[in-house]
């Protein structure tokens, strides 16, 4: 039993009486009330995702004459609410919003959008004030705030290779390449596939082997339950069933980054996206359903986003780069709101949607009300979003 | 990988010769090395260091008399000596021939000398600066030259024997790590090497024989008969058949292959005696033969030093904290001076640890990040500031694509890159990188740095 219940169940069973004090009675059943640490999860999606098919406002004609060849029917559509509604692959965002655990905020993006891949992360990652040029990234220049000398866990990135958004002065956060490795660790490995070189595969070894503060993270893994939830079998859900393990664990860790790849839809993008949705909602869903188990939704904020959306209209069988888009937030006691106006397709700048919400304003948010850090000594000047958390 | 920049990595200490190969081919790379001028003066950080029978003298009363005054001398040789280990990095880093200080280096870990037991830098320097010269010369003469030093007589312990009272120390080693290798001499050899070694010890201008501890009864040794001294049983040693492998396998292993073939050790090594142990046409054969061959790369775990000095190249790091490279090393488990034990560094798997890889791997950040080396700081150690920066600047060719600029860095510093290193290095450099926008710079900082700390890396 936490804390929260305990508090709620005394009061109830004393129904009133004067054993318990009202404020103490109040506090118990708050809604927002958190006890323990507060952590974040980004999930990076890769490549630019199609924000118009994946939150659709299937109410709007322009839509539906922007792309005849790739939008999504209004019968296929779920969760349809105010004009806007789910791709039919993301069926458990549904839920989660329905749970009111889940805040859409629409058109996030940036003055002077850029449509490269390459520099659009860069921007998303470090958060410049005017786009100028950052080699550290706004999480690395939030860790060297938070930590004093350096701490390896505070930052914990799950991917194959380092991540610019979590890059500090100091080294506070670590890659991991292949969370499987930590459980191998006590046992010989001998599931290593060879390069046939004997020098290569013994530096290799020995690199599996390295990441710096691996003892806290077994350590974590020690104390952590195993997930009651089956997660599917894709790479995002052994990331984030990672992640999951680690937060259950206590790791301490103050944020967790993972991404996945694929939403570059040029081309055959129903087919596409609709395969990388399904893997995006399984994975989240099981995450989150993980989390409420051990009663620890609200102490995490899951945020999904991508470097930038899609053009308005398709291009045939896909759609080229585009700028604004929807970013998903999901626990840490957001508000479940649908925040800001759903996209105009009638005022659009070169073809793609103009953005209404400023992505560092979230990330404001994210530090101001989650992280209880003052955005501005990073250089994040903007104002939290009002109605998230 | 161009075969010009590995045989520069494997000659030197970095791509930096690359050209010069290419330019003059290995064979003319080889000659200019052979011929290139090197230092043979004495460092003026000795100038203050005991040479003489009379400084060791004084110090010795001073030790007596003064403990306070002693603990300061003491403190100051510690001193130097560190600042002989950078005047050697000093040597080494700016050298276009850089093959004379890596056969130094080969011999300083062959015929070790440590510092834990030379307590005389001065000693440490000239067994150095024998290496030096003698590092194209010839092995015979260099393990004559070599028992005839201070160093040498006193690091394995022969100042202690004397006749009748003998210490077999220099004698075992003298066959087992210098030159025949264990399995080829007797344990007789040993002991009567030690009667023929008795009463060699320190002298003025290096060893000798002091007539009053030597033993002058006849011995016999590895088949020899007679009164031998050290320069006979040298001799005897290389009549010996099996003389020649032991060292033809360290010098592959030094620059080539952490596990040479026995063939190979076979053939160079019968070369080898042919040639009369002359090193110079050694290298040649091994070098030339070994260079035509394609598929040589990968076979070789970098030391310490080859790995920070190709990283302080590549970055074009003009002013780089020698006195924190020397910790450095010595974290890295290649302290100069000072081998753990007189078979020197094991090298190859044992270059690296899991903390040594992730000293490494932190070096390669610091370094990209434009700090210089660092040290850990403990409170002791406030005098040096924690955070130096340096200027990095990184070649590559901003007309190129994401493609070709992850491919000319690879192509300098990995030996090979597999399928997924090329999509992770993609990852940073998206096909949509701009090469000629302001970042561009520390975009490719980032991928060179993830290049850095890749296991192929640590390869050469």
């Amino acid at each position: 039993m936490n804390r929260r219940n305990f508090l709620s169940l005394t009061g109830t069973f004393t129904a009133g009486s004067l054993i318990l004090p009202d404020f103490l009675h109040a506090f118990g059943t708050q809604n927002n009330l958190v006890i323990g640490d507060q952590c974040v999860v980004f999930v990076q999606l890769n490549g630019g995702n199609d924000g118009l098919n994946t939150y659709i406002p299937f109410q709007d004609e322009l839509y539906y004459k922007s792309r005849p060849t790739i939008a999504l029917s209004k019968e296929e559509v779920i969760a349809g609410n105010n004009g806007m509604a789910f791709h039919p692959s993301l069926k458990d965002f549904a839920t989660m919003q329905q749970n009111g655990d889940l805040s859409v905020i629409q058109n996030v993006g940036y003055a002077n959008p850029v449509r490269s891949h390459f520099r659009s992360q860069e921007i998303w990652q470090t958060a410049p004030t005017n786009q100028e040029y950052l080699n550290q990234g706004w999480l690395g220049r939030y860790l060297d705030f938070q930590c004093n000398d350096h701490q390896p866990t505070a930052g914990i990135n799950i991917d194959s290779i380092d991540n610019l958004a979590l890059k500090g002065e100091e080294p506070n956060s670590i890659t991991v390449k292949d969370p499987d490795r930590f459980t191998t660790k006590q046992t010989t490995d001998n599931s290593e596939q060879l390069s046939g070189n004997p020098q290569l595969d013994f530096v290799r070894k020995i690199a599996n082997s390295v990441v710096e503060g691996s003892d806290a993270i077994q350590d974590a893994l020690k104390k952590s339950t195993a997930s009651e939830v089956n997660y599917t079998k894709n790479g995002l859900s052994k990331n984030l069933e990672w992640i999951a393990r680690l937060i259950k664990g206590n790791l301490h860790s103050k944020v967790y980054y993972t991404s996945m790849g694929g939403f570059d839809t040029h081309d055959n993008q129903l087919a596409i996206h609709q395969n990388r949705l399904k893997e995006l909602n399984d994975a989240v869903f099981s995450f989150y359903n993980d989390l409420k188990k051990a009663q620890l939704l609200s102490n995490v904020t899951i945020v999904v986003f991508s470097e930038f959306g899609r053009r308005v209209a398709d291009n045939g069988r896909g759609t080229d780069h585009g700028t604004a888009a929807p970013m998903f937030i999901i626990g840490g006691n957001n508000q479940g709101k649908v925040i800001g106006n759903n996209p105009n397709l009638s005022d659009l700048d070169k073809g793609d949607l103009i953005h209404q919400i400023d992505f560092r304003s979230v990330y404001a948010s994210l530090l101001e009300q989650k992280l209880n850090f003052s955005a501005n000594k990073i250089g994040i000047k903007n104002s939290p979003v009002k109605g998230l958390f | 990988m161009k075969n010009e920049i590995l045989w520069s990595l494997r000659l030197g200490f970095s791509a930096e010769q690359s050209k010069t190969i290419e330019k003059l081919g290995i064979e003319g790379f080889l000659k200019q090395s052979f011929e290139a001028p090197y230092n043979t003066t004495v460092p003026d950080l000795l100038n203050d260091s005991p040479k003489t029978f009379e400084d060791f003298k004084a110090i010795r009363k001073i030790r007596k008399e003064n403990p306070e005054k002693s603990k300061e001398l003491i403190k100051k040789e510690s001193q130097t000596l560190h600042e002989l280990k950078a005047w050697w990095i000093e040597q080494i880093i700016p050298n276009e021939f850089p093959l004379r200080e890596k056969m130094t280096l080969f011999w300083h870990n062959h015929f070790v000398t440590s510092s834990q037991k030379v307590k005389v830098n001065y000693w440490l320097f000239q067994n150095n600066q024998l290496y030096r010269e003698e590092a194209f010369g010839n092995f015979k003469t260099l393990t004559k030259k070599v028992l005839q030093t201070n160093a040498m007589v006193r690091y394995l312990d022969n100042t202690d024997n004397k006749k009748g009272k003998s210490n077999e120390n220099l004698s075992r080693e003298l066959l087992e790590l210098f030159t025949l290798g264990i399995g080829n001499y007797s344990e007789t050899d040993i002991k009567n090497g030690a009667k023929g070694l008795a009463g060699l010890g320190i002298g003025i201008d290096g060893a000798k024989y002091h007539p009053f501890y030597e033993d002058n009864d006849p011995i016999e040794y590895l088949g020899k008969k007679g009164v031998l001294k050290m320069n006979e049983m040298v001799d005897a040693i290389f009549d010996h058949p099996k003389i020649p492998y032991l060292l033809t396998k360290k010098i592959f292993q030094w620059f080539i292959y952490d596990q040479p073939k026995e063939e190979l050790i076979h053939y160079y090594g019968n070369y080898f005696k042919k040639v009369n142990f002359e090193i110079k046409p050694l290298l040649v054969k091994i070098f030339t033969e070994e260079f035509a061959k394609k598929e040589t790369a990968g076979a070789k775990i970098k030391n310490p030093l080859e790995y920070s000095l190709q990283l302080i190249d590549e970055l074009h790091i003009e002013n780089p904290n020698i006195n924190a490279l020397v910790f450095f090393l010595r974290q890295q488990g290649m302290d100069l001076f000072n081998q753990p034990n007189v078979k020197g560094w094991d090298g190859g798997n044992s270059w690296l640890t899991s903390q040594i890889y992730l000293q490494r791997n932190n070096l390669a950040d610091l370094l990209c990040n434009g700090r210089n080396f660092n040290r850990q700081k403990s409170p002791s150690e406030n005098n040096i500031p924690k955070k130096q920066s340096v200027t990095v600047s990184l070649e590559w060719n901003p007309n190129e694509n994401n493609k070709e600029i992850i491919k000319e860095l690879t192509d300098r510093t990995l030996f090979a890159v597999d399928k997924s290193s090329q999509e992770d290095f993609e990852k940073i450099l998206k096909y949509d990188f701009d090469p000629k926008s302001p970042g561009a710079n520390n975009a490719v900082l980032r991928l060179f740095n993830a290049i850095v700390k890749s296991p192929e890396f640590q390869i050469i």
